[in-house]
């Protein structure tokens, strides 16, 4: 099986847009997490979220001539992210032999919920309105974006909830593995929307302060928004393009736990043998492992489960970990290509981004996760979870390129 | 330029078990009856199978139409294949559980975002069918969701090929899963998806004015690696985005040549064909790449248009590769040949994805 290289990484966050205002935030240990001010719900003053500041007007902005593609928030938010992984006209000077394999847990709902009702009303017949019909699923706005970059060589759409972009990775490394594609462009979208603040608040596991990972009284989530996407490159299109690699997608696996609909196994069966896949699959051994940047979302049942896996795969000789989702809130779909971001960030610049709001460590497993920003140590190989409802689990290992 | 991956790449894979829950009573037999129902206000609805038989009524409270279908298909045909426990579960489906998205929606009005019964939120989730499948038959493994529009259960099995080339899998279940309602309709009525006057199922190929009309299924298949007591095998497949149409036939041509095949060996073509004038010119140019004595049929005058129809055409070439018989009534061209060997479906989905199939017989 061939080698798969990431040679651009973009994205978009509440601690920022592009990659080097995400990378100040994390150096600067600065949080994304405030309240919600787009968001049209009663529970925005309630519940804390990660929302990126700017509006959707101002994204467009941001981005400049959006030509042809849909201008909704998440699709924006998107190309903002995707222009910037595919940045120096990759796609065009391969003629077109790039994937595109996209992930979103609730495509356009941002932008629909709201007109909902004008847009299932049959004497309803604003011109406005009536287009957004075909941007509540997954697969508009990967088209949408593939029409707008030239990415039509092989589409695809992944929603397995909050391990979706972890998972379109993983397609993405598997479609170059098996030689079908020697390049594509591989990540995840989600905006912040009333319909998964109030699934997520159904499920009373949203905390009402500032998420803490692996804390002892932490007491769930916070939402987020954004999206992040990882160019892959095989050995032949590196010759094509020229890239320099940033680092090397060594590692993956999916691995779907029958336990719960949305809940861990306890001892975090799911999350052990994700990990494991993904060692294996590089042939590495835990030892070999730097840095874990875990799903922790700070909800009981995860941070427990993923806690208990880490303990039985690595026993005492357990690697520093930590979870950046008290940075960028629980971004959903996006959250493993943006946790895939910033492991490529950890093994470039060779340091390792801590929690927040850590205090007292699991009674249950007595783990403490990284707190300060760690510099100047040897990151080789790094493991990123990300897992879903439906017993969803996924695991990425991206090593260094030297 | 449009996907095109190359030939070999990907080795055929086979279909040990195929099941049909859609408008047309398919589940009890297996089996397309000759007698086909019609639909109601362009709309055809499903035949819902006795859930009865496979739940208690405390079980199918909490469980929406869509994942009653999925997961009584999903049973059936791993009970066809004699499979307890496979070793890969992937789906495709364009809009999940639409009622559950709608009910969600519903409730977070209703309620003022008040105290919320989160089980619809947790059966909107694209994935959530998955995940049922895998608890209901205790198997944990590889599991994924593609939402993909038109070519949602393409890249399912896909995918599923991919871990057959892998080496990692010996067996495999993959569907897909769609359905409709009274809202859906209308967003998608707006956008001019289904026909302004009301049509027969028998006129919809005859038709010429834009626009279908609806419909719903959920398709289950068995894949493994041999022939061993399979239906049919899935010997290849293309997908294409948006393709012009001479790029669909030469795609249609170069998937032939790549095995060995011209249009002279193909026997029995199913095209997606939804009575929507403005695709008609892309079906005709496929039709019109086989001779008279290749049988033309179509199959969404049975099942109606939705993202993952597909499947039903999957499952009707399943069947004819394994009973070596067709359904006269979803006849386009009657052909001669005598029996079917070599099976090609071409189906596009609003014009947008199209997607190329090469079912032949087992054995």
């Amino acid at each position: 099986m061939r080698t798969v290289y990431v040679t651009g990484v973009g994205i978009v966050s509440a601690i920022g847009i592009g990659v080097a205002a995400n990378w100040s935030a994390l150096n600067a240990m600065t949080t994304g997490i405030s309240y919600s001010k787009h968001l049209n719900s009663v529970l925005k003053n309630m519940l804390p979220a990660a929302e990126v500041a700017a509006t959707t007007a101002e994204l467009a902005g941001i981005y400049g001539d959006t030509g042809n593609l849909f201008p909704n928030r998440v699709n924006i938010m998107a190309a903002i992210a995707l222009r910037e992984a595919i940045k120096n006209n990759l796609v065009a000077a391969t003629a077109g032999q790039f994937g595109f394999i996209n992930a979103s847990s609730v495509g356009g709902m941002g932008d629909v919920e709201d007109i909902y009702d004008a847009l299932v009303d049959p004497d309803n017949h604003d011109e406005k309105i009536i287009p957004l019909g075909e941007t509540m699923d997954c697969g508009f706005g990967t088209q949408e974006l593939a029409r707008h970059f030239n990415l039509t060589n092989f589409i695809g759409t992944i929603s397995t909830a909050c391990s979706s972009s972890a998972n379109a990775l993983i397609f993405g490394a598997r479609l170059i593995r098996n030689g079908l594609l020697e390049g594509v462009v591989c990540g995840g979208a989600d905006t912040l929307t009333r319909f998964t603040l109030n699934g997520f608040n159904s499920l009373k596991n949203i905390d009402k302060n500032h998420c803490r990972p692996f804390d002892a009284n932490r007491n769930g989530l916070n939402l987020g928004e954004g999206a992040a996407y990882l160019v892959l490159e095989s050995d032949e299109m590196l010759q094509k393009t020229g890239s320099k690699p940033l680092a090397i997608f060594s590692g993956c696996c999916n691995y779907n736990e029958a336990f719960h609909p949305t809940a861990p196994s306890p001892e975090g069966e799911g999350a052990y043998q994700a990990m494991k896949g993904a060692l294996d699959l590089a042939g590495l051994s835990p030892e070999d492992i730097s840095y874990i940047n875990a799903h922790g979302t700070a909800t009981l049942n995860n941070d427990l489960a993923e806690a208990f896996a880490f303990h039985r795969l690595f026993g005492d000789q357990l690697p520093v970990f930590s979870s950046t989702k008290c940075y960028t809130g629980h971004t959903l779909a996006a959250a493993g290509a943006i946790e895939a971001v910033f492991s490529v960030l950890s093994l470039k610049h060779q340091e390792l981004y801590p929690v927040l709001n850590f205090d007292t460590p699991m009674p249950e497993l007595n783990l403490v996760p990284l707190t300060t920003v760690e510099r100047n140590i040897p990151v080789k190989h790094i493991l990123s979870n990300s897992f879903g409802f439906g017993g969803n689990n996924a695991s990425l290992l991206f090593s260094r390129y030297d | 330029m449009p996907a095109s991956y190359s030939a070999g790449m990907i080795k055929p894979v086979y279909i040990r078990a195929a099941r049909a829950i859609c408008a047309q009573e398919t589940f009890p037999q297996n089996e397309l009856p000759d007698q086909l129902a019609d639909a109601t206000n362009n709309t055809l609805f499903y035949k819902h199978p006795e859930y009865s038989k496979y739940f208690t009524i405390m079980q199918l409270r909490r469980m929406s139409r869509i994942t009653r279908t999925g997961l009584v298909a999903a049973i059936e045909c791993l009970a066809d294949a004699g499979i307890k426990k496979p070793e890969a579960i992937i789906t495709g489906t364009g809009k999940g559980s639409i009622t559950d998205t709608e009910k969600f929606i519903r409730n977070i009005q209703e309620f003022k975002e008040g105290t919320l019964n989160p089980t619809p939120f947790i059966q909107s989730t694209y994935n959530s069918l998955n995940g049922l499948i895998s608890l209901h038959h205790d198997t944990s493994c590889y599991n994924t969701t593609f939402v993909h529009r038109g070519h949602s259960l393409e890249l399912a099995l896909t995918d599923a090929m991919l871990l057959f080339n892998e080496g990692s899998i010996e067996n495999a279940l993959v569907g897909s899963f769609e359905e409709i309602s009274p809202e859906h309709f209308i967003i998608k009525q707006k956008l001019g998806y289904w026909k302004k006057e009301p049509v027969s199922c028998k006129e919809l190929l005859a038709v010429e004015t834009p626009g279908s009309i609806a419909g719903e299924g959920t398709f289950f298949f068995v894949l493994q690696k041999g022939p061993e007591g399979a239906m049919a095998k899935l010997h290849a497949m293309r997908l294409l985005f948006e393709p012009t149409e001479e790029i669909l036939t030469e795609a249609i041509k170069q998937l032939l040549e790549d095995h060995q095949l011209s249009s002279g060996d193909i026997d029995l073509v199913f095209l997606g064909d939804n009575g929507d004038i403005r695709h008609k010119g892309n079906y005709m140019a496929v039709a019109g790449m086989f001779s008279n004595e290749v049988h033309v049929q179509g199959f969404k005058q049975a099942c109606g248009e939705f993202d993952t129809a597909a499947g039903f055409a999957l499952w009707l070439a399943v069947l004819a590769a394994k009973n070596q018989r067709i359904y006269e009534g979803l006849t386009i061209r009657q052909g001669n040949r005598p029996s079917y060997k070599n099976i090609l479906i071409y189906n596009n989905y609003n014009g947008q994805q199209h997607s190329i199939y090469l079912v032949q017989q087992a054995h």
